[in-house]
């Protein structure tokens, strides 16, 4: 949580990235509660791993973000982006604290095999489109860094 | 709701996403530049990842369809994470800037 809010809060990108960083291994750790260690793994993988990266490599190669103008983040911006925050916040919660839902009994205790069995049996189709929109994602995104008009 | 462990319970899970949820609105509402509203939109991921992972370990534990789906869910993050930083490096190229505000033409 605190990493969360060191995420939205702090000045620089640099700190809001670092903060992502913290989050990211707080909810693998959650993971590692909730009986999924595979999906821990897989969130410091990707996230941790590549997500950080680029967003890093991103940052540096986006220049001087230091240089700010003056009115970077104005205090009536923050008391009503506080406001909506909040305000969801709030209705969320009191939407949960109304419903009950049956919880099961726990002993949830999967394996790795479990998790590929499920992915290529019933959920084949998801799992190709999910990849087909990784690769024209991939494709995109070289074609936007080809075929742009650069500088101007 | 009183359970004997505070990790055992699953609205503390539920909580925890709507909190993720809410930072992932306050940063995309109060932060100017691009790159941070990519890493609140990230935040906003995770949350709904860490919900179906709860769902799936206190409502229905015979299958791991919650897995999948979040599995699914980190996916769509680099995919989506890999095309918004080719888009914003094109803006900054172009702009000199990735601030939001600051653009106001679509294209010159």
């Amino acid at each position: 949580m605190a990493g969360a809010l060191t995420t939205v809060l702090s000045g620089s990108l640099i700190y809001a990235m670092l903060g992502l960083v913290t989050t990211m291994f707080g909810i693998a750790g959650l993971y590692v509660y909730l009986n999924a260690p595979f999906l821990a793994m897989m969130q410091i993988l990707i996230y941790v791993g590549a997500i950080t990266i680029l967003i890093a490599f991103a940052i540096m190669l986006a220049g001087p973000f230091y240089k700010r103008p003056k009115e970077w983040n104005t205090v009536g911006k923050l008391v009503a982006s506080l406001v909506v925050a909040l305000f969801s916040f709030f209705m969320f919660s009191s939407f949960i604290m109304k419903v009950s839902w049956g919880e099961g009994k726990g002993g949830l205790s999967l394996a790795t095999k479990d998790i590929g069995r499920a992915l290529f049996d019933r959920y084949a189709l998801p799992f190709e489109l999910i990849s087909l929109v990784i690769v024209v994602s991939i494709i995109g995104a070289i074609m936007l860094a080809i075929f742009s008009k650069g500088e101007k | 709701m009183m359970s004997t462990l505070l990790y055992d319970n699953l609205n503390i899970y539920l909580f925890l996403g709507i909190f993720l949820l809410s930072c992932g609105i306050l940063g995309i509402l109060y932060r100017r530049t691009l790159i941070a509203m990519l890493i609140s939109i990230e935040l906003i991921m995770n949350g709904a990842g860490l919900n179906l992972v709860a769902f799936n370990r206190f409502v229905s534990p015979q299958g791991p369809d919650g897995m999948v789906f979040t599995l699914f869910i980190m996916g769509l993050a680099a995919a989506e994470a890999a095309i918004a930083l080719a888009v914003i490096i094109l803006i900054f190229r172009r702009y000199k800037t990735i601030e939001s505000s600051e653009m106001e033409e679509m294209k010159d």
